[in-house]
Parts: structure tokens; sequence; C-alpha cells
């Protein structure tokens, strides 16, 4: 199934002791069932089969405790004394699944693992979802709510930062208003200026595209897709974990294939988070 | 004034940019660059201090040691929930019919995550067109009833779900609210949906959901401009990732 990597204080599981353990579980009725309907989804269900290698981690704190699941209330079922190790089987939001040498799988909790150790004797240390991560980031999602020129905005954005200062982003609306209806897609670099406060402030500059559908009722009543151009400003506040708030106002100018060009306002409020 | 807004935010802009160009840590390279300036700096310092020492002590056996490196495992992250529903929808007005449809969330902590939906159904007739015999408010295309939303969600009341004396799962009931846009009736409307579910793991990669929900839009098809509550309830199985 897995094995560890480290060092040698692990011994692999012996594979008689796996096969009773499978053929246990499969005698349980109600397992059984849930077995076809995890089959019915097995298409879709990442590589589970395939040799993976878990990170080794031993326990340098007096024991390490497990928890039955992944959130504070669950309860601890298992402790791990001192110089064992666990193997990390994978992450899920501030819980680590784990597995002891002695096969038992359990849930430990961000703040135990950064006690745990490598096996040459450094500390474990991994990405925290706290106010350094806001600072510096490698992605962030978000969504909005607000108004494009008039109309009803809803949108979403995709961030990826070259520095703490500095992101490509790419952004996706939906308007819909009394007029017309339409969506945007924006590209574009957002400039944070003061990244490591709470309250942080950006400059948004890019281009777009826009594409209208103008309700019949009105005399120029054919769809139309056309190019824009933006600046725009905005504001962040860092609410608490990996959440924050952002706020912010894009003008756009429309490149028409009329006489005159266009300008729309974008203001939008929305949450989003960094990971 | 907005000229004015904007003169102001792209001369910001302008005076701003200039300064991007000199930062030369792209991709997070800080670290990487620092440690090249220190190794660079390091020889003549080292150097001073290791000379004369060589001199006295020669050597007398060469380390033929090679370095091993040493791959640490990348630790799987799993947060990622994709997945399909299959329910009921009650359209206001247009009667309840089969909705089915994709989601796909993202868990940010173990106490809130990020969803996207996108379902479809299909309005049935109005109370009216059926009393008047052959009148038709609206064709077969335009009954179709699409929607998607972007939803935050909060679990609460997390805890074990039991079969039997062998087998415990993992469960939480959650609250769901966002905003989104439902295309029915041939318009677009601006949609705010608000529920909760019941969500039971019983594997570490699959997650059983049932769902309720409501949509609620603006709409003036029957003649007056009203609030629809549009009401789902359905079933689902995500798989995470």
């Amino acid at each position: 199934m897995a094995r560890s990597t480290t060092t040698t204080r692990s011994p692999p599981r012996h594979p008689c002791e796996q096969g009773k353990d499978l053929t246990r579980r499969a005698q349980r009725p109600a397992r059984a069932a849930l077995l076809v309907i995890a089959a019915l989804l097995a298409v879709l269900a990442p590589a589970m089969s395939a040799a993976r290698e878990y990170l080794q981690l031993f326990v340098a704190e007096p024991y390490l405790e497990l928890h039955t699941g992944p959130g504070r209330g669950y309860p601890v079922f298992h402790a791990v004394p001192r110089d064992e190790s666990v193997d990390v089987l994978f992450r899920r939001t501030d819980w680590f699944k784990v597995r002891t040498e002695r096969g038992v799988e359990g849930w430990a909790s961000q703040a135990d693992m950064l006690k745990t150790v490598m096996a040459d004797g450094s500390p474990f240390k991994f990405e925290l979802g706290d106010q350094a991560g806001f600072s510096s980031h490698r992605y962030e999602l978000g969504v909005f709510a607000g108004e494009y020129g008039g109309a009803n905005l809803i949108s979403a954005y995709w961030s990826v930062s070259l520095n703490p200062q500095m992101a490509v982003e790419a952004a996706a609306g939906q308007f819909l208003g009394r007029f017309s209806n339409g969506e945007s897609g924006d590209l574009g670099f957002a400039h944070v200026i003061s990244a490591d406060t709470r309250w942080s402030p950006l400059l948004l500059l890019g281009v777009g595209i826009v594409h209208t559908e103008p309700k019949a009722t009105l005399t120029t009543p054919e769809n139309r897709t056309e190019q824009t151009a933006y600046v725009g400003g905005g504001i962040r506040y860092y609410l608490t974990r990996r959440f924050f708030m952002r706020a912010e106002y894009k003008a756009h100018y429309i490149f028409t294939k009329r006489n005159q060009n266009e300008e729309a306002d974008e203001w939008k409020l929305g949450f989003a988070f960094f990971f | 004034m907005e000229t004015g807004i904007r003169v102001l935010l792209l001369t910001a802009a302008l005076a701003l940019l200039p300064g991007c160009a000199t930062v030369r840590n792209w991709f997070h390279g800080k670290h990487a660059a620092q440690s090249t300036d220190t190794q660079a700096g390091s020889p003549s310092g080292t150097a001073g201090s290791a000379g004369p020492e060589d001199e006295t002590a020669p050597r007398v056996i060469e380390p033929q040691v090679e370095r091993r490196q040493i791959k640490v495992p990348r630790i799987k992250s799993s947060n990622v929930e994709l997945g399909a529903f299959y329910g009921a929808l009650s359209i206001e007005d247009f009667g309840t019919n089969a909705d089915y449809g994709i989601t796909a969330a993202y868990h940010i902590t173990e106490d809130f995550f990020f969803q996207g939906e996108a379902g479809r159904s299909r309005g049935g007739r109005t109370s009216f067109e059926t009393l008047s015999g052959n009148l038709q408010l609206l064709t077969e295309a335009e009954r179709r009833f699409t929607y998607y939303d972007l939803s935050l969600g909060y679990n609460f009341l997390p805890g074990e779900a039991f079969l039997g004396r062998g087998v415990a799962m993992t469960s939480a009931f959650y609250l769901l609210g966002g905003f989104g846009a439902t295309d029915f009736a041939g318009d677009t409307k601006f949609t705010v949906n608000f529920g909760g579910g019941y969500r039971v793991v019983p594997t570490d990669w699959l997650a059983l959901h049932v769902t309720v929900q409501d949509h609620v839009f603006q709409t003036s098809l029957l003649g007056v401009t009203k609030l629809t509550n549009n009401l789902e309830a359905r079933m689902g199985a995500t798989v995470f990732f």
C-alpha cells in the first residue's frame, strides 16, 4: 500500500495483518453497501490505490493526541507516545490524517503537528493559514456581489501572486440589469500597497472583454462583444484564518464599434481566501 | 467627478508601476535570492580564516561522502469536493420537477467552505395554462430552468453518525447562503439562495449530502412583479480531492 521514506524506525506493517484488516472490513454488511456506492464514484476518485510515499514524523512531546474526526469537538481516542512515528496521509483544512506505526489512523490538529519533528530532528514546518499568510501567499480566490454599469453583478476572481506586492488576476462576472444582461471577463495586474497590514489598499490595471445582450425593448437590440480596459482601486481587510474581505472599484473603458467609446463603473464587495 | 477618480487612479497606477518593474523577486524567489547573496558573500569571509588552518593541519583523510539528496514527500491536501446531485425543485407557479446538477466546494477551515453549483430543471404548466386549454405562456425552450450560484457554507453541529456497532462516520449540518443567476422564461435573473444540509463522510474521500435550499428571484412574468421562492430538496454525492 504505502511505505515510509525516511528512516528505519518504523517497521512496515505485515502483509498478513493488512489482509486480515481488509477481510474484517468486507464482512461488515454496512460497509459493503457503502463500497457499492463508492465503486460507482471510483471513476472520479483520485488514484487511491496508487503507491504513495508519506512523510514520516516523530513525536517530540510526551504524546500526540489523535482525534476521531477533523474538528475541535471530535474526541481523542488514541495517544502516540514520544519518539514513535506517524505517517502523514493527507491534510484537510487545519487537520492532518496520520497513521501510527501500529496502523492506527486518526486526525491530529495543526497545533499538535507543529510540535513534531522530522527524522533528522528538525522541526516540521508547513504553511499556516494566518496573517503572515495573508501578507504573502500564492493564490487567492473570491466572490463578489456588486454593480456593473447600473446592473446587478455577480463576480468571482482568481489571483496568482508574483510577490507579496504584485499579483496577476483573472475575474469573470455576470451582470443582470433592467436594460441588458451580459458577461464580462478581466485580466490584469493588482498592486498591493501595504501587504503586511490588516488593511491593504490595491491598485488595479488591466484589459477585458464584455458581452452585452440588450433586452428586446431597446432600440439597438443586437448582442455585442467589445474589448475593454480598466483602471481601479480597492482595499482588502484580513478577517481571520484564511479569510479576508475585499472591496473594489473599476473604471472600465469600453471600445465600441460605434462613434463613441463608452464607460462603465464597477463597484463590488466580497469575500476571498488565500491558499 | 467620475473622470476625476479615473485620472487620480491612473496617476497613482502610473506612479507605482515603475516601482513594480524594479522588483526582482518574481515568483517568491526572495529566499533563493537571499541565499545566493549570502553564498556569494561568504567565500571572502571564510577563505581568510580557513586558509592558515589548512597549512598547519594537513588533511589525512579526504572524505568521499556523497551527500544524499533527501526528498521530503509532499503532504497531499484534500480540501476540494466535487460531485453531483439529484432532487426536486418546486418552481413557483410552474410546479415541482426533477432537478440535477453539479457542485464544487473548497473547504477553507473546519467551519467554513465556499461552494459553487450549477443545476437544471424544467418548469411545468401553470394552473392558468391547464384551465385555459391550449394556451401556452412559455415555449418548451423557455421552460428550461438553469441556475448557478456561489455560496459560503458554515458547518455546525459536527459529529459522528454510527451505523451499527462497527462503523462511525463523521458528519455535520451546514448552512449555505449566496447569490447567483437563474435563467428561466427567456430571462436571466439575479438570484439569492440560502438553505442548509447534512453531510456524512463514510470514507476519507467520499461524502453524501442531503440539501434543502431556496432560490429567490424577482420576476414579472405573470403580470405583477414579485419575489418568487423556488424550493429545492436534493441528495448528492461528492468526492474529496
